[in-house]
């Protein structure tokens, strides 16, 4: 039953993997203003997809629509539909916090948790799984690997998540993402805050990711978009103007405001 | 003009100097062992503070125990639960006017509350009627100071997978921690010097009571009933009680200070 | 179309009464810390009632004529509220009169003049001074200010204003040593940490940018503050004051012990007086007969809804304030 939505404008021609992420019709309001325009877009499985465009063009509320982020705060709301693996997530019954375990979310500006660093990643874990001490050390260990921390901070588990350098502490935080175990990973503009050394560890480590992942990154850098993503979404005022496979996005796009954008004509 | 300025400094400064010396003055020279192991005395005798110190710090424990954890969760409601409610709005501008409603007010409403109910003063409506007063200060630091976590924080807990509790139990409550005991010990700095709400609620006790159904002695009632009297004695134990009130007041807001100082220097 | 519809399923049973419990504890302490917010209005609201409700005897018996009459006599079951509310309102206004401009100075001093070191520590000072107990002002009143006034300053004043109309009423002799005045100097000196405090909080949310300029086309540092800093904190400054009256019309401890708890009108700021806390604090409990505890009680009333509204309109001031330097 695939639906006969216009989505062959939005699906990448050469992007033919199972869709993780199907978003229909979405519109978003803060309050009375319409801050998503009619989006619909499929984002496929086990690939980096970066979500471009000027500062208020609505791409990083679409990213916090894919784990309803958005319900912390009044007055804001979406309608349409996001499907994860065919099952719609807006829908009001969906779990928001059975939800969040299988999508989670790095932000910004890192934001580790006042406590331990092993307490920073056990803290999640700990909420849906019932493991011993051993286990949790277990489950820590391969989180900081994988995110690439563990030999920078096997020695000192104890200390504070606070006592790290900015760009350890974002890397705490994908790791506090991944010991969950989610499906996809949302990351909202995860470099900004860095310097460029610890930027490229970042990038390393979603192109590790991707492997198992979904991800989906939100970057005002364009060169950062290029960098990891297979495929990119252009936004502008709350619409989605084009997407497609990145190099295409950065080649031969087929939108103009696409291509003032990238090469820098406005935003 | 500025010179005014500079002259208004100086009389308030030394005014308040002018106390404070006085007050060490004249309480030193009462402080003895005596103070903290003997009881109140008749008139005209020799003796302690004993009662109505313990009165006090039980009273005073009984008061923050109870009016606590009301505030915490109130503060609570008001910053996180609630920060976007009408009713957050509201109780701040009743909570705000609770802060420095008169207390003596609040020892009329516990006497009609508990006292003419029970038909006789008690610790208890003593330490009810503090708690009273606990609660404000309380409501105000948490809301304050949970409003300081950043909610990027919030979001964060959220995005892992955390309910609304746990992200305000183990994230939200751990970075503001500091400040809501600081808010804490300065409630309790505030009732420790509390005589009005306490007069027709604890009333008085000359002697040894650890009955809380029964009236008890505090320090501050007793410095009243003694400064007031003509007994020499009395009047001296008042200075000391004085003293001793007025050292642990500010031995608690400089040590409540120095706890949010030092969360502000990292 | 209903199986896209449908929420997304639990991975494990065990997940499944984790969500459930979960969503059971959120419920839980959402409804209690709005239970306990809720008590906070309930509490204002239950001083209100319990006041209304014990004063009904007094007001029912008295009417009117209770905030109207000067006698308060317990022999003869006459009690009328006037000489308390006088009293209360004198020493607050005379208290203001000294503590406002003494307050206003010291933060001046504090913000614009005091040099960098010694800021912190003043400022401390009087905030740490705002936390003394009332009580330690009242002793300090009764046994060291009221004997130096009773003994050198109120006889010379009396004799200076000898024969002056007008002040030889308000500074009429004999010199007591307790009385208004002296209870309004005690309350003076105890919100006037309270008044530099606040007014240094609201001094420091002028803008720099608007004093620099100020400075930049010449100004002096007492014409920045009077044309620049004054006027931007107007409302906050008032709204200090406000609150300041309003914790000095209820300050119990302090004038207890100075003012001479006489039942009595007079023209002279000498004279023996009463508020209307004081009046309670003495009483209290010595009073014999319900009409006369009622009457204590409608006294509380009183002074309830009169800080009640000052309160009120000091937070709305402070809240305007607030709110323009949260925009």
């Amino acid at each position: 039953m695939k639906p006969m939505l216009s989505t062959e404008l939005n699906t990448p021609e050469a992007v033919v993997d199972k869709a993780k992420i199907e978003v229909k019709n979405l519109n978003f309001y803060y309050g009375q203003s319409k801050a998503l325009k009619d989006i619909s877009l499929s984002l496929p499985e086990r690939s980096v997809t970066a979500f471009i465009g000027p500062s208020g063009c609505g791409k990083s509320t679409l990213l916090r629509v894919f784990n309803r982020i958005y319900e912390l705060y009044p007055k804001q709301s979406a309608e349409g539909q996001v499907l994860l693996d065919g099952h719609n997530i807006l829908d009001r019954s969906q779990d928001l916090n059975l939800l969040r375990t299988k999508i989670g979310m790095v932000f910004q500006k890192p934001t580790p948790f006042p406590m331990s660093i092993y307490e920073n990643i056990a803290f999640g874990v700990r909420l849906y799984e019932k493991i011993s001490k051993s286990e949790m050390d277990g489950r820590v260990e391969q989180a900081l690997k994988r995110a690439a921390l563990w030999t920078e901070v096997k020695d000192k588990l104890n200390a504070s998540g606070l006592s790290l350098s900015g760009g350890q502490q974002q890397r705490l935080c994908i790791a506090r993402t991944v010991a969950v175990k989610p499906e996809v990973i949302l990351l909202d503009e995860p470099a900004s805050a860095l310097d460029p050394l610890s930027t490229a560890k970042i990038e390393e480590l979603i192109d590790e990711l991707q492997a198992d992942y979904t991800i989906v990154i939100v970057t005002h850098n364009m060169q950062q978009a290029a960098r990891v993503s297979r495929q990119t979404a252009f936004m502008y005022l709350g619409e989605l103007v084009e997407f497609d496979r990145t190099e295409k996005i950065f080649t031969s796009p087929r939108e103009k405001r696409t291509q003032d954008y990238i090469t820098g004509r406005f935003g | 003009m500025m010179t005014l300025c500079v002259v208004a400094a100086g009389i308030g400064l030394a005014w308040l100097a002018l106390i404070l010396g006085a007050l060490v003055y004249k309480g030193l020279s009462g402080v003895s062992l005596a103070v903290f192991t003997e009881m109140t005395p008749p008139p005209g005798d020799a003796g302690g503070l004993l009662n109505a110190i313990y009165g006090s710090v039980v009273m005073t424990i009984i008061a923050v125990i109870v009016g606590t954890p009301i505030g915490v969760l109130a503060g609570t409601y008001m910053a996180e639960y609630g920060r976007f409610s009408k009713l957050t709005t509201i109780v701040r501008f009743i909570n705000d006017i609770l802060l420095s409603a008169p207390s003596i007010i609040i020892g009329l409403f516990v006497y009609e509350l508990m006292v003419r109910p029970m038909g006789h003063f008690s610790a208890i409506a003593g330490a009810v009627a503090l708690a009273i007063l606990v609660i404000p200060v309380v409501v105000r630091t948490t809301e304050d100071m949970l409003n300081l976590v950043p909610n990027a924080l919030r979001e964060a807990g959220t995005a892992i997978g955390a309910p609304r509790w746990v992200v305000i139990k183990s994230v939200a409550y751990r970075a503001a921690l500091s400040g809501i005991v600081t808010g804490i010990l300065l409630a309790i700095a505030r009732i420790s010097g509390e005589t009005a709400p306490l007069l027709f609620t604890a009333l008085n006790n000359q002697f040894w009571s650890s009955n809380l159904n029964a009236p008890m002695a505090s320090l501050p009632v007793t410095i009243f009933q003694f400064a007031l009297s003509p007994y020499e004695e009395w009047q001296q134990l008042a200075w000391t009680g004085a003293l001793i009130i007025t050292l642990t007041v500010l031995g608690l807001s400089i040590f409540a200070r120095s706890l949010t100082g030092r969360r502000e220097d990292r | 179309m209903s199986a896209v519809q449908e929420a997304l399923p639990a991975i494990k049973g065990s997940r499944d009464a984790t969500v459930r419990r979960f969503a059971l504890t959120d419920t839980i302490f959402h409804a209690a810390t709005r239970a306990a917010a809720i008590l906070v209005l309930v509490l204002l609201g239950g001083v209100a009632i319990s006041l209304f409700a014990g004063s009904w005897q007094a007001l029912s018996t008295f009417g009117f004529s209770f905030l109207t009459t000067e006698s308060w006599n317990p022999v003869t079951e006459k009690f009328g509220a006037l000489a308390p509310i006088y009293g209360t309102i004198i020493t607050s206004a005379v208290a203001i009169l000294i503590a406002v401009p003494l307050g206003i100075g010291i933060a001046i001093f504090l913000t614009e003049l005091c040099p960098r070191p010694l800021r912190r520590p003043i400022g401390m000072a009087v905030e740490l001074l705002a936390g003394i107990p009332s009580i330690i002002y009242g002793i300090w009143g009764l046994f060291v200010l009221a004997p130096f006034l009773q003994t050198t300053v109120q006889p010379y004043i009396i004799w200076l204003f000898h024969g002056v109309p007008g002040l030889n009423n308000l500074f009429a002799g004999p010199p007591y040593g307790i009385g208004l005045l002296t209870s309004a100097m005690i309350l003076a000196i105890m919100i006037l940490p309270f008044i530099t405090s606040i007014t240094k909080d609201v001094f420091d949310t002028v803008p720099s940018v608007l004093k620099e300029s100020a400075y930049g086309i010449g100004c002096t540092t007492w014409e920045v503050t009077r044309r620049v800093v004054i006027p931007y904190t107007r409302i906050g400054i008032m709204g200090g004051v406000m609150l300041a009256l309003g914790r000095a019309l209820g300050e119990t401890m302090a004038v207890t012990f100075v003012i001479g708890n006489a039942h009595r009108i007079s023209t002279s700021l000498f004279a023996p007086a009463t508020t209307i806390s004081a009046t309670i604090a003495n009483e209290f409990t010595e009073a014999v007969g319900d009409l006369y505890t009622s009457s204590l009680v409608a006294l509380g009333l009183i002074l309830f809804v009169i800080t009640f509204l000052i309160l009120a309109i000091a937070r709305y001031m402070l809240m305007r304030i607030d709110a323009r330097t949260g925009a």
